[in-house]
């Protein structure tokens, strides 16, 4: 089996020939490279190019045009500060939204219309081109909560959620019917899955999640599958009052972050849901030897059981150690699904 | 005749307005303004941080309760003033030089303020040279750092040197934290303290401040 037919095989509920292997990279696959992050953000080229060297060096099961939160942003006209060799980031005392009256006045962009949101959509369309037979391709999008943060302000939003409800729920709204469209060109452009990252919904809790959060993720999520696209969802940080949830909006990955137990999330999603990751990029990944990693992705396996993917619970941090990467692999190759439990 | 317990619960239960009405009606009634500081809001705000960290309460509630912490206290700091109380200690905080992610740092800030410290909010990316001269300007003698990127971690690093180059350090204690950051780290650099969340962060300021 290649890449692609491994995570597609795992995906439609059929036996893979071993673990799918899918890390999350950015600044870690810039550096592979050798390119700055602010060449590897602005250009498709830059990025598709890096994607594949990093998954080529290390055996990755697929490639991914996750880069950054401000695409939609930037093309909706927000306030970005750009740095050289890091993330951009949105300014939040400046937000597109710090007036609320703008929800209303503003339009989504198109994906197509020549921003960053469709460098982005290049990328698939590259990524596809140069190795979408063998490695699945990833596209990315921001849910409702994430998109909100960022165009609301994330201080500001987390107030919301008491003083002006309706706002809210407009507010994800918009970003939903933004980032449908988004997902929907960059499934026409190849993409086989798309990551929806929705960071800020660990932050809320399991009230304002449950109300106001997973109504509009579960829209998302149904309206990507209705364009046939598999759907990862990653939302960083702690996520273990919300697990439950997360489980039932039928997403094909649940991607969890190092600080939700996975043994929790399979007692709460079931035994189909295949379920990623999660040791800690920076404490284990990053600072511990080989050995150390191996250990650690082990007991995630074994929390987890199958369906698994392995990954961090996060991205790999810029200064990995290569080996610790190859550490990972290791085990992924050399743990058929199923058959150790 | 103002009910000053319910203040607790005002700044518990997130509701600004009715902490600030509370508020008033009580200076109006001559409350000690100390009292209602020290016997309704500092417990409050250690209610809402005990919350915090056993996930009754989340980042919403968290910030709700300082907002009504923030309008009660902008009545009353003005009477502590006036009779020269001294807060439990003087803390600059701040997002180091080249990250932008503030929220984290804004709930420290918020907890250590409702927690008796006098808080000087520095925002987010900022440079070395202005925690020092902030340091200078207000006599801290707590320092906190924050990062969110592994990328801009090694600002910390530059700050302590900073402080230690400007002869400061030896009168300021360095508290580190942010999602990346570790115990481990924070000795490497030399910081005084790490601190996972901000519950946490309030009870290290405590330590080693003595408070």
């Amino acid at each position: 089996m290649n890449g692609r037919e491994r995570i597609l095989s795992l995906l439609n509920g059929e036996q893979a020939d071993r673990l799918p292997f899918m890390p999350i990279t950015m600044m870690f696959a810039a550096d592979q490279l050798g390119v700055k992050y602010r060449d590897y953000i602005s250009d498709f080229r830059v990025l598709g190019e890096a994607q594949l060297l990093t998954a080529e060096r290390f055996d990755f099961d697929y490639v991914s045009v996750i880069s950054d939160p401000a695409r939609e942003a930037a093309d909706l006209g927000a306030a970005i500060e750009w740095f050289d060799d890091q993330p951009p980031a949105l300014q939040e005392d400046r937000a597109l939204f710090a007036d609320k009256a703008a929800l209303a006045r503003t339009r989504v962009p198109d994906p197509l219309g020549g921003g960053r949101m469709q460098d982005r959509v290049d990328g698939v369309a590259y990524l596809k081109q140069k190795a979408g037979k063998e490695k699945a391709v990833e596209g990315w999008v921001e849910g409702p909560c994430a998109m909100g943060a960022d165009l609301r302000g994330i201080n500001t939003l987390m107030l919301d959620f008491y003083d002006d409800p309706g706002f809210v729920r407009d507010l994800f709204a918009f970003a939903v019917e933004m980032e449908l469209g988004f997902a929907k060109a960059q499934i026409e452009a190849g993409a086989d899955l798309i990551g929806v990252g929705d960071a800020a919904a660990s932050l809320v809790g399991p009230r304002w999640y449950n109300e106001f959060v997973w109504p509009l993720e579960k829209k998302l999520v149904d309206g990507i599958h209705a364009m046939r696209g598999h759907v990862r969802l990653h939302i960083c940080g702690n996520t273990r009052k919300i697990l439950e949830g997360m489980g039932r909006l039928g997403c094909e990955i649940v991607d969890l972050d190092w600080m939700s137990p996975l043994q929790s999330a399979r007692e709460q999603m079931g035994a189909g849901q295949v379920l990623l990751g999660n040791i800690d990029p920076v404490a284990v990944l990053r600072n511990k030897p080989p050995d150390a990693v191996a250990a650690a992705i082990a007991d995630c396996h074994r929390q987890a059981g199958d369906p698994y993917i392995v990954s961090a619970g996060c991205e790999v941090c810029r200064d990995t150690p290569p080996e610790n990467v190859r550490a990972l692999h290791t085990y992924a190759v050399s743990n058929r699904p199923g058959a150790r439990r | 005749m103002a009910d000053s317990a319910k203040l607790y619960d005002t700044i518990v239960n997130g509701n600004a307005k009715d902490a600030v009405a509370i508020t008033k009606e009580a200076l109006a009634e001559n409350a000690d303004p100390l009292e209602l500081v020290t016997r309704y809001m500092i417990p409050a705000m250690d209610e809402v941080g005990r919350r915090f960290e056993c996930e009754d309460y989340f980042v919403p509630e968290l910030l709700l309760a300082a907002r009504a912490m923030k309008g009660a206290m902008e009545l009353i700091r003005p009477l502590l003033v006036e009779r020269g109380a001294e807060p439990s200690g003087r803390v600059v905080i701040g997002t180091v030089k080249g990250d932008l992610h503030d929220i984290g740092k804004n709930l420290v800030a918020s907890m250590l303020e409702g927690g008796g410290f006098e808080v000087v909010d520095l925002g987010a990316d900022v440079a070395p040279e202005k925690f020092v001269e902030a340091v200078e300007q207000k006599s801290a003698n707590v320092v906190c750092l924050s990062a969110l990127l592994t990328v801009t971690m090694p600002s910390m690093k530059t700050t302590i040197a900073a402080l230690n180059d400007a002869g400061l350090r030896g009168r300021v204690k360095v508290l580190v934290g942010g999602a990346p950051v570790t115990q481990q780290y924070a000795d490497e650099i030399g910081a005084d303290g790490y601190a996972e969340n901000a519950g946490a962060a309030v009870k290290l300021a405590r330590t080693i401040t003595k408070v």
